[in-house]
């Protein structure tokens, strides 16, 4: 068996984001740059779903990392190999920058087809854009069945098949069995995600990297990237700094908790 | 003006008025596909993209100069098939849209947040036809929109083969008892900015002092520092209480959708910029660990006296 994580590489959310002089986005020279979170939780499954395979006697799954992006999306790659995935393959081409979610997907699915993963976990939705909707198209694509914001999974013993939970409103799960080959997109929570050894981080060094541009994957340049994509952003802008609310700022605690108590008391709350 | 299709549910889940709130905001130009479990069978992503895509692209040479919007809620249901029915039609895609206007031309612009908040994103489709998801909440919220009067039931299309490798197993409620955060008056919630596990207690006694139950923010509960059940937010509990207090809690859009229908909302975080203070009535810019214990004792002494 094989198991596929895709991981997108994100501006750190606590980093200070300037938007770039363009307008069309944020200032990407000074950020740090993290694995997104959800995909951080499903690279752990991976890695868990493996470890509970060895542990039932069946022969440990395969674990390929991949992701689309610029030469510094090597890190985030070098990472899930130090937490013990086996290779990775990093999507990287001119023509695949400045995508959306549909090119994207299909840059992505390409990858996967290739490597016949028998399952696919990506997160739920990526820290920076939150379209919440590359797993979906990979899973359109690849004519699979698919499921949103999974917070358990387990394979059944033949390795044919999976029983996840995934959220529903309300607060309300539903329980489903999906045959294989499946896509998940795997919501925050439902592991914490380890940290790399050092041992894990020394061994990442020699583990295999392989990169494919467009020509590599099949694909078409004018089907992925920007070129590819359904939307294009016009212009970013900074939310408006309180909805008309009343900042108290800058009292010491005891004059700012008496300040507002004063007004929960007008506003008749307490 | 786009031809617009209101994506609905004949049980009328969340995001209903929304959705026909950002209808109107496209000119109007609406009718509805209603979607009805009992002639569609149980929800499957792959049927409920294939059923719409027929229905849709069935109509689409009615009027092949105009641009084509598909709107859903960006729920847990709609929001899984959505971009499969985009892939489907050929269409455009974006998520969670809180805002949407038309150019001198004619052109779509739909607003969204980006970086968990910190930022908003005005896009454009680049194809005549685009699938947007609409963000509870979002549009006037609760107002009652009219239902357009041209409504087109669903059909059930052939079974799509990924269905029949899906099969419900069952449902379960996701969190224990004892906590009843949807009938609550009041509510303090614990956000990541309370450090840790050891720390909630600050929360907890601002809770008991002002005879509120206890949330949590989804990052609280991810680590382990509350149960589940007391997480809110659009994956957790939406709750509309009349005080809602916000313990350094940043405000991803997830939490605001679960919590911006409070009456009076007061926000206590250290960073300026935390998208929380855009929904707050009240907002201390300080720390938390300063300003709770502070609130605790002055209400714990106007109580007694």
């Amino acid at each position: 068996m094989r198991i596929g994580v895709c991981i997108k590489q994100v501006p750190d959310t606590d980093s200070h984001l300037r938007i770039a002089d363009s307008g069309r986005g944020i200032d990407d020279s000074n950020l740090n740059w993290v694995i997104s979170s959800c995909d951080l939780c499903a690279v752990e499954e991976a890695l868990l779903l493996a470890e509970a395979e060895v542990s039932r006697g069946a022969e440990r799954p395969e674990l390929v990392v991949f992701s689309l992006g610029p030469a510094r999306v090597e890190e985030a790659l070098r990472k899930a190999l130090a937490l013990g995935f086996d290779r990775a393959l990093h999507l990287v081409d001119e023509a695949l920058e400045g995508g959306d979610a549909l090119s994207d997907g299909r840059a992505l699915a390409a990858a996967l087809a290739r490597e016949r993963c028998d399952l696919v976990l990506a997160g739920a939705q990526s820290d920076d854009l939150g379209q919440a909707a590359t797993p979906a198209v990979i899973a359109e694509i690849l004519g699979c069945p698919y499921a949103w914001l999974v917070m358990a999974v387990e394979l059944d013993s033949r390795g044919k098949s999976l029983r996840i939970v995934r959220e529903l409103e309300a607060g309300m799960n539903e329980i489903l069995k999906l045959e294989l080959p499946a896509v998940l997109a795997i919501q925050a929570g439902i592991n914490r995600p380890r940290f790399a050894s050092l041992r894990g981080t020394l061994q990442a060094r020699k583990k295999p990297l392989r990169r494919e541009d467009c020509s590599g994957l099949g694909v078409d340049p004018g089907l992925v990237g920007a070129a590819g994509a359904g939307i294009e952003t016009e212009a970013v802008s900074l939310p408006p700094a309180g909805a008309g609310g009343v900042v108290i700022e800058g009292a010491s605690a005891e004059a700012a908790a008496g300040e507002l108590i004063a007004n929960l008391e007008r506003e008749a709350v307490l | 003006m786009p031809a617009v299709w209101l994506i609905e549910d004949t049980r009328g889940g969340p995001g209903t008025q929304e959705v026909r709130a950002c209808g109107r905001a496209l000119g109007g130009n609406c009718r509805v596909a209603l979607l009805d479990e009992e002639r569609l069978g149980p929800y499957a992503p792959g049927l409920y993209a294939e059923a719409l895509r027929a229905l849709i692209a069935q109509r689409d040479g009615e009027d092949p100069e105009r641009s084509v919007v598909v709107l859903l809620p960006h729920t847990y249901q709609s929001a899984e098939y959505a971009p499969r029915l985009a892939v489907r039609l050929g269409a455009a895609y974006t998520a969670s849209i809180s805002g949407v206007s038309i150019d001198d031309r004619g052109g779509l612009r739909f607003r969204r947040s980006i970086l968990q908040a910190k930022l908003r994103a005005d896009v454009r489709p680049k194809t005549r036809t685009v699938v947007a998801t609409v963000q509870v909440g979002a549009f006037g919220g609760a107002d009652p929109a009219p239902a357009p009067a041209d409504v087109f039931e669903v059909g059930r299309p052939a079974d799509s083969e990924e269905d029949q490798e899906r099969e419900i197993l069952g449902r379960e409620a996701a969190s224990g008892g004892g906590v009843d955060l949807a009938s609550a008056e009041r509510i303090v919630t614990a956000g990541r900015g309370v450090g840790g596990p050891d720390e909630v207690s600050v929360a907890a006694d601002l809770a008991a002092a002002l005879n509120a139950e206890l949330g949590a923010s989804r990052p609280v509960v991810d680590n382990g520092w509350l149960p589940r059940e007391h997480q809110v937010g659009s994956s957790g509990h939406v709750v509309t209480p009349d005080l809602y207090v916000a313990l350094g809690v940043s405000g991803s859009i997830q939490h605001l959708m679960g919590m911006s229908g409070s009456r009076i909302i007061v926000a206590i975080n250290k960073d300026r910029e935390a998208p929380i203070f855009s929904v707050a009535h009240y907002g201390i810019v300080a720390d938390l660990h300063d300003v709770a214990p502070a609130l605790t004792r002055l209400l714990e002494t106007r109580r007694s006296g």
